[in-house]
């Protein structure tokens, strides 16, 4: 997710490009876990879960375009995964933020259109393709839905600028209570809810006990991810 | 004189009204939702007759702040026009503002009630002064009216927020948030049962209903699970939520409420002896009650998953979150106002919200905040009888003041020297 991982992918063709570099930048940084709590802790501000997932999976993929088609073929991945393993909707939801995540980084490597409205584009291209509209240009859809689309609050409150006000002024940002002062953490099975001593060494997700690391390997095990 | 509109703008649930009553006259949820036997998003009614079973959401306020003017604009035309029948041209209103809200937020929030519905005056109030308000002139003679001075926790839909209130002003320099409230607890039980039973990850309202029915906080988690642990009429904790089927019964229900309370009235040794027979009885009957329908039902069972939702509140950390829980956050919030502030703040200390409705919320705050404080502070918590509505009633009570006019900004103020110098007036 840094600066040489972008030159390693100029270098590869084009056919690779689509697959492998996913899965290097998943397999390969550090601070996947990290970023896959922070990912379940953003769904947990969601409104609809599973939803906008299950219209998301719809075919004609001849038709995108290149970033979009990187982005298409996790969907499609997560559609297979979805259909083989039983995953439930919440990690559906996860890879759909680490779609965003990836989107996010790219702002600062490859193309000159910002990543707010390229992602809004690209958000508002899932949910019309299933219309069939007739497909706009790429800067005037930018400009409509620019307009249009409400933005998050994260957004806003990035253009809200807080950092910069000097550090006696109260703001949203110095109001959040901050790390506790204590490190020490609970850890509960992610399959069965009582206390968990053990880890799983694939993915960091706790487990409590055999029975319960074989059923976290058969379900929710993020191996790609992770 | 014109009549004021209060509204407790939530996010979780809009309180609207007309200033001076009791009561306000229109508590919906702020959003619009759509089921799956519709193709438009509607606008929730009061009288709960239709299917909510998949409905998808849209709500104008994401993370407590307006984000959506317009689906908010949809929503408070509605409710002005069809549930509250006012005229927004020949009234003032009072409405309440989430903490440290950006300028861009409260520009497009002018622009909605100015330019949009033609409010004569507007007032912003912020929800913890309102609370104070309304607390202490229901208890004149208290400690926190005599000193006018309250600690107000407030466990809400999108977020927890403990802010010192001083002379009916909130201290803003001593306010502190956790990014936790009721909407994200909703969701981690979703997620919980989704993976343990039954996939609910769409069923919003129906898991709302199972958290306020069902969870409740636990005064000593390591001894609660091990409780949950144990089979059979011993465990406590379990208890079965029968999904709604879609023909007799539209809505879920708890399947032996008694059973679901248990819990409340054991301290595991005392009291249940005499009447012992009896209730072996009323259990086997009930065990045979509930294997005949289990066919015929869609139900999940919830064990620890009753205690461990609303223990996120006091321990964040557990999900992963790098905060502090509620009470080190009081303890800082406190902190960070005037030593002799803080023997009184400890002293009053306001719990409201509608997360605050968890069974037992008040007793575990009290016993985790006694060992942060120091010895010599004593620490009271005030519960109310509807943490909901208080914000409304204390709006209530601020726009029956006399002078509440005189302290509006008024259309004719906003249309001269705009947005961001009328706000100045509210302190914010």
């Amino acid at each position: 997710m840094d600066d040489d991982n972008s030159n390693a992918l100029r270098r590869m063709s084009t056919r690779t490009r689509k697959v492998a570099p996913k899965m290097a930048a998943a397999l390969g940084s550090s601070d996947n876990r990290s970023q896959a709590a922070l990912a379940r802790l953003e769904a947990l501000e969601n409104d609809n879960a599973g939803i906008e997932a299950v219209e998301m999976n719809d075919d004609d993929e001849a038709s995108l375009d290149e970033d979009d088609q990187e982005i298409g073929f996790i969907q499609s991945l997560m559609d297979i995964e979805a259909h083989t393993h039983r995953y439930t909707s919440i990690e559906i939801s996860f890879l759909q933020s680490l779609i965003d995540i990836e989107a996010h980084t790219r702002r600062y490597t490859s193309s000159g259109i910002p990543f707010s409205t390229r992602f809004m584009i690209l958000s508002t291209y899932m949910q019309k393709r299933s219309k069939g509209t007739k497909r706009k240009t790429r800067q005037a859809k930018a400009l409509e839905n620019a307009r249009k689309a409400p933005r998050s609050f994260l957004e806003l409150l990035h253009e809200a600028n807080l950092e910069s006000l000097p550090p006696h002024v109260p703001s949203y940002l110095r109001a959040a209570v901050g790390p506790p002062s204590s490190t020490s953490r609970r850890h509960f099975c992610s399959v069965c809810g009582f206390s968990a001593k053990y880890t799983c060494v694939t993915c960091g997700m706790r487990f409590c006990s055999c029975r319960c690391q074989n059923i976290h390997n058969d379900t929710r095990c993020m191996k790609f991810v992770a | 004189m014109s009549n004021v509109v209060v509204l407790d703008n939530g996010g979780g649930l809009i309180k609207a009204g007309q200033g001076g009553e009791r009561d306000p006259a229109v508590v919906i949820p702020n959003c619009l939702y759509r089921p799956l036997t519709s193709k438009k998003f509607l606008h929730p009614t009061t009288t709960t007759e239709e299917d909510l079973t998949s409905a998808a959401i849209r709500r104008p306020i994401d993370r407590g702040y307006l984000i959506n003017p317009d689906l908010q604009r949809d929503i408070w035309s509605h409710l002005f026009n069809s549930l509250l029948h006012v005229s927004p041209s020949s009234s003032s209103l009072l409405l309440t503002e989430p903490l440290f809200s950006l300028p861009s937020i409260q520009r497009s929030t002018d622009e909605l009630i100015f330019e949009d519905f033609g409010f004569n005056s507007l007032f912003v109030a912020d929800s913890p002064s309102l609370v104070h308000l309304y607390e202490s002139s229901r208890r004149p003679d208290s400690l926190l009216s005599e000193a006018q001075c309250s600690l107000v926790v407030d466990c809400g839909f999108s977020f927890t927020h403990v802010a010192p209130v001083f002379q009916n002003c909130t201290l803003n320099y001593g306010v502190k948030r956790i990014d936790l409230g009721g909407k994200a607890l909703t969701n981690y039980l979703k997620e919980l049962v989704s993976y343990r039973s039954i996939n609910v990850m769409d069923e919003t309202f129906l898991m709302d209903d199972v958290k306020e029915k069902l969870c409740f906080v636990s005064l000593d988690v390591e001894t609660d699970l091990q409780i949950a642990r144990k089979q059979g009429k011993d465990n406590l904790f379990r208890c079965t939520y029968v999904l709604p089927d879609g023909v007799t019964h539209k809505k879920g229900y708890v399947k032996d409420p008694e059973a679901a309370q248990r819990h409340l009235r054991a301290s595991p040794s005392a009291a249940m002896e005499p009447n012992k027979e009896a209730y072996q009885l009323e259990t086997i009957a009930k065990t045979e009650e509930r294997k005949r329908v289990d066919l015929t039902k869609n139900e999940f069972d919830l064990m620890n998953e009753r205690f461990l939702v609303p223990e996120m509140i006091f321990q964040p950390a557990d999900l992963g979150m790098n905060e502090a829980g509620l009470a080190e956050c009081i303890v800082r919030a406190v902190n960070a106002c005037h030593p002799y502030l803080r023997p009184v703040l400890y002293q009053s200390i306001i719990l409201t919200g509608g997360s605050s409705l968890f069974p037992r919320f008040a007793e575990r705050l009290q016993k985790d905040l006694r060992p942060l404080v120091p010895h010599e502070y004593q620490v009271k918590i005030t519960t109310q009888n509807d943490p909901i509505l208080d914000v409304w009633r204390g709006g209530s009570l601020l726009a029956s003041s006399p002078n509440f006019e005189s302290t509006c900004v008024t259309k004719a103020e906003y249309e001269e020297h705009g947005s961001a110098r009328c706000r100045r007036r509210f302190f914010h």
